[in-house]
């Protein structure tokens, strides 16, 4: 326990001081007021006619209520939410070795899994945490600027909604830690998350139905934003998601355990 | 009997067709300087991360204290301090809390050992500066007081006077010789530079191309040093012919003077003096000069080449 809680220790201290972590809860937080701006120019068309761009983006909504709010929220957690978690993890395994600090935390008395663990426990809190400020900042803007239809019934099954996406994508840093430490840096994970971002999306475009294989889909088929072309996902993209978040857990694990640290 | 802290027996890694350490044997005990010495890329680094746990060998074995170098022997670690190439700290914190991350990883409960490792290596009114903000000679600094600051009984130091100006080589040389000799602290300590280590070690390997080519005491290889008799004169080209007519192995330096390597030479300086000086030519410098560490470390190196 003493070694998990100073593993933690530090990584906490480390998160505390960069920059990072404020830019990072500063856009969530940004994008989530953008959003309830979004559903107000939805709702007054003379302002989205006076530019191309904002009618061709409110065009895109399902409508101008809560219900398409809610809808529009579960979307942009679902890009948002792989995007950000990708960029942090990247950046709490990946500067180990840009920074070239990783040597120090090899040969101590804390094991090199114990420091593995606290990284990612840290970066699901972290990423749990962005999540949640993006839907206070929605809510809240979207209660600010009076989107019309709130209904109390309908938030709790979008909350349990969201908040399983959230845990999802969360929970999917592990693959990503993994390309970042064998990687040794930032460039291969980014890369690799921008990879993932284009292959859901043009999955759901093209191939919905090898979406069910994709643990990435899961999240999106799960929130059913996909609509009717996806039903609800069956117990096989269960498992290849949980296979996958394992094989990024103890992946990353043997890498710092076994690779050769030159 | 003095324990073994280190021995590592034909100690190997391969990278593909590259021989990084071949066959590396070494016995090292408690108390012991060690200086390891090398060009770049002989092999230092790659066998201290083995000794580190951190490169797994391709062949033999690495033991600390009689027990594997492995990464899964956490508690060994306790026992060792390290400072591998240039020491990179995590630039957004000071020093004091880069020193308190190590000081909880090292799993230490005396908060105080912060403050006492900062003052032992000068680091004290650094301390809330940071880490991106030190000079070369101070992030040296702090990577030696990481190393430190459990209190090891074996520090594995890899060119620990790198970036340090000649007060702060002194300090760390001051430092380290106290630990061995007060403390009992096992030190390996790599280098490039012969002159530095030689001041510092009390038994010296060197490495080249992966393999150790020379292990020997300081002393032994002191005396293994060859020397040279150096003479000069008001005409030094005549004292030259004197000397080869005598049969003495003279020539001349680019300065004129003359050296002369014969052994009855190098021990009877006087009978050179008393030889020019009978011929009209007394010496007005003779001298007995030792081959410098430097060249000593190449001719050294030449042999091996040679012998391969």
């Amino acid at each position: 326990m003493k070694k998990i809680k100073a593993a933690l220790w530090m990584e906490i201290l480390k998160v505390r001081r960069t920059k990072i972590f404020p830019i990072s809860l500063y856009f969530f937080i940004f994008i989530g007021i953008m959003m309830g701006f979004l559903m107000f120019v939805a709702r007054h068309p003379e302002i989205a006619n006076r530019s191309a761009t904002l009618r061709t983006k409110t065009s895109f909504l399902p409508g101008s209520d809560w219900n398409a709010f809610y809808e529009l929220i579960i979307q942009l957690v679902l890009t948002l939410g792989v995007v950000g978690s990708g960029v942090i993890t990247s950046w709490v395994f990946g500067r180990e070795f840009s920074d070239r600090t990783v040597k120090d935390l090899l040969a101590l008395p804390v094991p090199r899994s114990t420091i593995v663990l606290s990284k990612l426990i840290i970066l699901f809190v972290w990423n749990i945490l962005l999540s949640l400020c993006f839907l206070a900042a929605t809510i809240i803007s979207g209660l600010l600027l009076q989107v019309p239809g709130w209904s109390g019934t309908a938030l709790t099954p979008f909350l349990v909604t969201f908040m399983v996406c959230a845990i999802l994508n969360s929970l999917l840093i592990a693959p990503v830690a993994f390309i970042a430490s064998a990687g040794r840096g930032y460039i291969l994970p980014i890369s690799f998350v921008i990879l993932i971002l284009i292959l859901t999306q043009l999955m759901f475009v093209g191939l919905p139905d090898f979406a069910f294989w994709f643990p990435w889909a899961l999240p999106a088929i799960f929130s059913g934003v996909a609509g009717e072309v996806l039903p609800s996902p069956g117990y096989i993209s269960y498992v290849i998601f949980t296979l996958t978040v394992l094989a990024g857990f103890f992946g990353t694990i043997a890498w710092w355990w076994y690779a050769d640290h030159k | 009997m003095k324990i073994e802290v280190i021995r590592t027996e034909n100690l190997t890694k391969h990278y593909g067709e590259i021989h990084a350490a071949e066959k590396v044997n070494l016995q090292i005990k408690q108390g012991e300087i060690y200086g390891f010495l090398g060009l770049n890329g002989a092999g230092k680094t790659t066998t201290i991360r083995m000794l580190l746990g951190m490169i797994r060998p391709t062949r033999g074995e690495a033991l600390l204290y009689g027990e594997k170098a492995d990464p899964g022997n956490t508690e060994l670690w306790n026992r060792v301090g390290h400072l591998v190439e240039i020491p990179y700290s995590y630039p957004e914190l000071t020093v004091r809390e880069n020193l308190e991350i190590f000081r909880r990883l090292r799993l230490l409960k005396d908060r105080n050992v912060v403050m006492e490792v900062m003052d032992k290596l000068h680091l004290g009114r650094y301390k809330n500066m940071k880490a991106r903000n030190l000079s070369h000679g101070n992030a040296q600094r702090l990577g030696i007081a990481k190393a430190l600051i459990h209190h090891p009984g074996l520090l594995i130091l890899d060119e620990p006077a790198n970036g340090l100006d000649p007060a702060g080589i002194v300090q760390i040389r001051e430092l380290i010789t106290d630990l061995a000799l007060n403390h009992g602290v096992t030190i390996f300590i790599s280098s490039h530079i012969l002159g530095e280590i030689s001041r510092l070690a009390t038994r010296i390997g060197i490495i080249h191309e992966g393999q150790i080519v020379r292990e020997s005491d300081v002393a032994q290889l002191e005396s293994s040093r060859l020397k040279v008799l150096h003479v000069s004169t008001l005409d030094n080209q005549k004292a030259h012919e004197i000397l080869i007519h005598k049969g003495y192995a003279s020539s001349h330096l680019p300065d004129s003077s003359l050296e002369l390597p014969d052994e009855s030479a190098i021990n009877h300086p006087e009978m050179i003096s008393a030889l020019l000086a009978s011929s009209g030519l007394p010496p007005v410098r003779i001298a007995v000069d030792e081959e410098d560490l430097e060249h000593f470390f190449f001719r050294i190196i030449q042999k091996h080449h040679r012998q391969s």
